[in-house]
């Protein structure tokens, strides 16, 4: 039941990033001297990095999520003892992977302010910063929600079906995520 | 589960034709229209997908059947909440924050911290106290 639930407001959030995709190209094909001179303003290579460790957040938490679903919480052996790791490690190194894509975008933010590009600047500031910045909120609402998914995890004398649930929608959602940022990540970086 | 599955699928094949007549009206020039066709087909298909898979995990429910009887569903359903005060702390929580927006700043913080409290208090209801577990 939670998990329908979450899956339908998943589609309603899809429409949400349509709608910042239809607020891009309604500006860019308003002015399309101005995306030019901006967009080549744009570090690919370095947004290229944080993409790829987006992605591989997801390979984890879905790792995490194969141990919750075995009711499996805690790791059984040794720290770096990847193969015995339990639902927790791996939510732990998916926010951390998680909190390293958001600290860097922060990173680039600074660094496309110093050339120029703010959200008050232009149309192209405003379209850039309102979807990638929707998106970075997201990530860190999903953030949020791994920590108090772990915290769960150690609350929980038995871990059961109740913790697995909550563990899999998070999953949903941060699998959502990271295609909507492959999807932004193509829009804003490659077809500019 | 067929029919509910049909039922958001039927939006996605709808919009796959609609997507296309439209990219190629515009010679696949206009990104508006063309992204919000296909992400409204991604709208219909991620429900769709997600229950036909639901469908093949669960197989035939009673309700799917001609002679499917009330009786069968007994069991559980899910885990729900008999009733909680949390929903509306938290409710009034985000209504102090954005209260705090339109009237002076400082009453933001206010909000953002009785956010964390129903936050905490929400999620960890049924982990802590009599249903600690």
């Amino acid at each position: 039941m939670v998990s329908v639930g979450t899956v339908v407001w998943l589609s309603s959030e899809l429409m949400f990033f349509a709608a910042l995709f239809a607020m891009y190209f309604t500006l860019r094909a308003a002015s399309p001297e101005l995306w030019a001179n901006e967009t080549a303003k744009l570090n690919v290579p370095f947004a290229l990095v944080n993409t790829i460790i987006l992605v591989s957040s997801s390979f984890s938490c879905q790792l995490g999520v194969f141990r919750a679903e075995d009711l499996q919480p805690r790791r059984l052996g040794g720290l770096l003892n990847f193969r015995k790791w339990g639902m927790v490690e791996w939510f732990i190194v998916t926010f951390i992977l998680g909190a390293i894509f958001v600290s860097v975008q922060a990173y680039e933010y600074t660094e496309l302010v110093h050339h120029g590009v703010s959200l008050s600047s232009n149309p192209y500031g405003s379209a850039f910063y309102i979807t990638t910045g929707f998106h970075g909120l997201h990530v860190a609402g999903g953030l949020v929600a791994f920590v108090l998914i772990i915290g769960r995890a150690f609350v929980a004398k038995k871990f059961g079906h109740f913790e697995a649930t909550s563990a899999i929608v998070v999953s949903y959602y941060w699998h959502f995520v990271d295609v909507v940022w492959i999807a932004l990540f193509a829009i804003i970086y490659f077809l500019k | 589960m067929k029919v509910e599955t049909g039922l958001f699928l039927i939006l996605a094949i709808f919009f796959l034709p609609v997507f296309i007549v439209y990219g190629i009206m515009t010679d696949w020039d206009e990104w508006v229209g063309i992204i919000a066709l296909a992400l409204a087909m991604g709208l219909g298909l991620m429900i769709g997908f997600y229950l036909y898979t639901t469908s093949k995990r669960v197989g035939q429910r009673p309700e799917d059947r001609v002679d499917g009887e009330i009786h069968e569903n007994a069991g559980v359903i899910g885990r729900f909440a008999p009733w909680s005060w949390w929903p509306f702390v938290l409710g009034l929580a985000a209504a102090i924050g954005f209260l705090g927006i339109a009237v002076g700043f400082w009453i933001t913080y206010i909000g953002v911290g009785l956010v964390i409290i129903a936050l905490i208090g929400w999620v960890y209801e049924y982990s802590r106290g009599d249903h600690a577990h």
